[in-house]
């Protein structure tokens, strides 16, 4: 995965908060994570990417930013479940983004969502995943894209 | 029949058209007969009232004669004696000769004459009786008739009436008898057709009920065929229908490929739409419409057809899709010459697009290491080793930069500066072992740095191009080191190495080798790693106890040594293209002057001269200026003085430095030597010669000389 295609994914998010929030996600430094040592916070929208190149990425975000989300856009039900919907939103909106500009060569799965590190999400383990920490409302989130 | 070909049917038509006859018949001769009889009974009837009319024209002649002498004659009774004797007459004649009579209710009545010869007798006989009574009548009711007239009458009367009756009587008796003789008649006739019906149906019956059984049977045994080819293909078969929907009837295989439990009755296109993009799925169904709705040849438009690789994705577990690779084909089925349906063959040809794929991956895999093996070939093992290690090292440096996430222009400088010494470190050792394409790729990450110092403003988003940078560096040194891998392995092999003893298999039984086995896997298995011990010579039983009692306690000692110090982990091995198990060979035989040679070696990293040499500094056994001038032969001899030892902390395998120190202590205690061969990460190799018992020399004469070593 090129820098090209890993800007894709961090303006789909940028933007997703710009208009939601008005307000951008700030990126911090992108760094390399082994498969085994990667962030995860309370809830995370996993999207699987097949076709010419395999592996997965994932939005994770503890449940105070998507509290504040919530409430931020007027929504006063912060239940669980809501959280959940939520960063399952932000993942189907990566998806829908990303299958539009990716094109036919990446095959871009319908979103999951995890909550904590209760299931494992199948990262590729032969290669080191991009970690993009992102900073919302002195909130930490993180956006991961581990593809082969 | 009738012009129309009945095919199969005709046996079937056939019988019923038969047992619709033989029903019709004897409903047209029951009719017939059912209509003569009631024909019959009407005659039967009149020949009845023929009987009574005989006596009342008696009677009236009778009460005619009796109320002549009376002063008021009944004026009734002539009329009423002409009335009955019309009837009569005509009825008579009627049954005679055919005509019109009345019947009992008084209306006309025609009448055939009657066919019977018997009964047509009886009239004549009749006839000849009436005819002479009826003038009498006539003549007695004549306008003014005499009473002679009416005695002439009586007279006839009397003489008639008996016979008349027993006429009339034997006719309405011989028409009862020909009405009965119709009903026999009738009945049989019935029975007849309706045992002909039955029989026609019980054929029917037989006939058909064995050849539906038949032709269930057979077409059961077509379905069970049809079932058990569609269970068992490999392949996706269904009819497509002009709706693109699945047909009930499709192959068992074809829910695994479209990842779903029942694809029959679904939009073919429905189910693929998560698949393939928007415009795959137009063509698709352009393609689909073409075969369906157009008169075109299929084999020239198979070449159009846009699912002969189609990708399908399945998802088992968050973030893992497996992927599949179907080619569906499409054949025309038509009836009437029209089309109906499109018979679909899906096959999974993913291990086939695998296989191409890895196939290419492979090739330009190929291509690039070999372009690199060439660098790789002219640098040294130990340096390249010594490289990669230190590279590995610097770019997970560069990522712990990248890791901390301190904001601020001076933490983005701080960032941007270490990197930038690590990278250009990393540049220079890649250029000096002549890796130039790495090299070259460090260049690039120094340009984007030098980039970012440039930048006014700076935040963590400006370092994406430098992490995907440091991935690429991370991907070339995966690749050097597959290619280190392979080169040492052909190095492994093309080595000329010192000639080892053939290993002898029933020396591996003997117990001393036994026991050298289990010592070694038991510190193998300590330290995680694993060896392989072999031996060749004598068999140890046969020497004097002295030296039977050395070479087991040395061969004890190098056994540990090797794996303590040279045997690498299996990880290690895999990556120097060694077997995962470290090779310990040992060989003891006799010697030309009848003394004992014994050779140990083991495939390991051989001996660090730099490990000593750091050991014997941080030991005090070298000064600092000594041990930098120190050579290599010097310093591996040390690994024979007590107290020295290159592992950092003591357990219960080494550490403390006294083992090789008491191995020489033994070899030299018997007059015998130790030479040491050994190349950094290849091999080290300890030979012992001992001389014969009886030659023993003096322990003190024969130091000076006691070890020799090879590097």
């Amino acid at each position: 995965m090129d820098e090209a295609q890993l800007r894709i994914f961090v303006s789909i998010l940028q933007n997703y908060f710009e208009r939601q929030t008005t307000r951008a996600a700030e990126v911090g430094t992108p760094f390399l994570g082994e498969a085994n040592a990667l962030p995860v916070f309370d809830y995370t929208g996993v999207i699987g990417i097949s076709g010419a190149r395999r592996g997965c990425v994932y939005f994770t975000a503890p449940g105070d930013l998507l509290r504040d989300l919530l409430l931020r856009v007027g929504e006063s039900n912060v239940a669980e479940a809501n959280l959940a919907d939520l960063a399952g939103e932000i993942a189907n909106t990566i998806s829908g983004n990303a299958r539009r500009d990716f094109g036919p060569d990446f095959m871009i799965s319908v979103p999951v969502v995890v909550r904590g590190r209760t299931q494992s999400i199948q990262m590729p383990r032969e290669t080191k995943a991009y970690v993009i920490p992102l900073r919302w409302q002195k909130h930490r989130a993180a956006l991961v894209v581990g593809v082969n | 029949m009738f012009g129309i070909d009945l095919g199969k049917y005709r046996t079937l038509v056939v019988s019923i058209f038969l047992f619709l006859l033989f029903d019709l018949g004897v409903l047209v001769l029951n009719f017939v007969i059912s209509s003569q009889i009631a024909h019959d009974a009407e005659a039967v009837n009149l020949a009845g009232r023929q009987r009574m009319l005989s006596q009342r024209t008696a009677k009236a002649a009778l009460q005619i004669e009796k109320q002549a002498a009376s002063d008021t004659p009944d004026r009734k009774l002539p009329a009423e004696l002409a009335n009955a004797a019309e009837i009569f007459d005509r009825t008579l004649r009627a049954f005679m000769q055919g005509g019109e009579t009345v019947s009992g209710s008084g209306s006309p009545l025609a009448l055939a004459p009657l066919d019977d010869a018997e009964a047509q007798a009886i009239l004549q006989r009749a006839a000849a009786v009436w005819t002479p009574y009826r003038q009498a009548m006539q003549a007695a009711l004549a306008p003014g008739a005499n009473a002679d007239a009416v005695a002439a009458l009586v007279q006839r009367a009397e003489a008639a009436n008996l016979e008349l009756l027993g006429l009339m009587n034997d006719l309405t008796t011989r028409m009862e008898s020909i009405a009965a003789s119709k009903a026999k008649n009738l009945r049989m006739v019935q029975v007849g057709g309706i045992t002909l019906a039955t029989i026609n149906f019980v054929i029917i019956l037989v006939h058909f009920i064995g050849h539906l059984r038949r032709a269930d049977r057979d077409l059961e045994h077509a379905r069970k065929q049809t079932d058990d080819i569609l269970k068992t293909t490999q392949e996706g078969l269904f009819l497509l229908d002009p709706d693109y929907r699945i047909g009930s009837q499709h192959s068992r295989a074809l829910g695994g490929m479209l990842g779903s439990e029942k694809p029959g009755g679904a939009s073919l296109i429905d189910l693929l739409r998560p698949a393939v993009s928007q415009k795959t799925l137009d063509t698709a169904r352009e393609y689909i419409d073409l075969l369906l709705k157009h008169d075109v040849k299929e084999r020239l438009v198979a070449s159009l057809n846009p699912l002969d690789r189609v990708e399908i994705n399945l998802s088992s577990a968050p973030g893992d899709t497996s992927q599949r690779y179907l080619k569906f084909a499409f054949n025309r089925v038509t009836e009437n010459k029209r089309v109906t349906h499109l018979l679909v063959t899906a096959n999974d040809i993913t291990k086939r697009v695998e296989l191409e794929r890895d196939l290419k991956e492979s090739e330009e895999r190929s291509a690039s290491q070999m372009s690199m093996l060439v660098e790789l070939l002219r640098v040294d093992p130990a340096a390249m080793q010594e490289f990669l290690s230190g590279a590995g090292s610097a770019l997970e440096h560069m990522n712990s930069l990248l890791k901390d996430q301190t904001e601020g222009r001076e933490a983005h400088s701080t960032r941007i500066n270490g990197i930038y010494r690590v990278a250009h470190r990393l540049k220079g050792d890649a250029a000096a072992l002549g890796l130039t394409s790495l090299a070259a790729n460090v260049h690039g990450l120094e340009s984007l740095l030098t980039e970012l110092r440039e930048r006014a403003t700076l935040t963590g988003e400006n370092f994406l191009p430098v992490t995907v940078r440091v991935k690429s560096l991370f991907a070339d040194l995966e690749s050097i080191q597959n290619v280190v891998a392979r080169v040492a392995q052909m190095r492994s092999t093309v080595l000329v190495e010192a000639p080892r003893p053939a290993v002898d298999a029933d020396a591996q039984a003997l117990a001393f080798v036994q026991q050298w086995r289990a010592f070694a896997h038991q510190i193998a298995q300590r330290r995680h790693k694993q060896v392989e011990l072999s031996y060749g010579g004598l068999d140890l039983a046969e020497l004097p106890a002295v030296q039977r009692e050395t070479i087991l306690s040395v061969v004890n000692q190098f056994i540990r040594n090797a794996i303590v110090h040279g045997i690498e982990t299996p990880d290690e091995r895999r990556l120097r293209g060694k077997p995962v198990a470290g090779r310990l060979a040992v060989y003891v035989m006799r010697n030309e002057e009848g003394g004992l040679a014994l050779s140990f070696r083991d495939d390991g990293q051989g001996i660090s001269v730099e490990g000593i040499r750091q050991a014997a500094l941080k030991s005090g056994r070298l000064a600092p200026e000594r041990a930098h001038t120190a050579t290599d032969r010097e310093l591996i001899g040390l690994i024979f003085e007590p107290g020295l030892s290159t592992q950092g902390s003591a357990d219960e395998d080494a550490g403390r430095g006294a083992g090789l120190d008491a191995v020489k202590e033994m070899v030299v205690g018997q007059g015998g030597r130790i030479r040491i061969g050994t190349t950094r990460g290849e091999y080290c190799h300890f030979r012992v010669a001992l001389p014969a018992p009886a030659e023993q020399p003096d322990v003190a004469a024969a130091q000076p000389a006691n070890q020799e070593i090879q590097t």
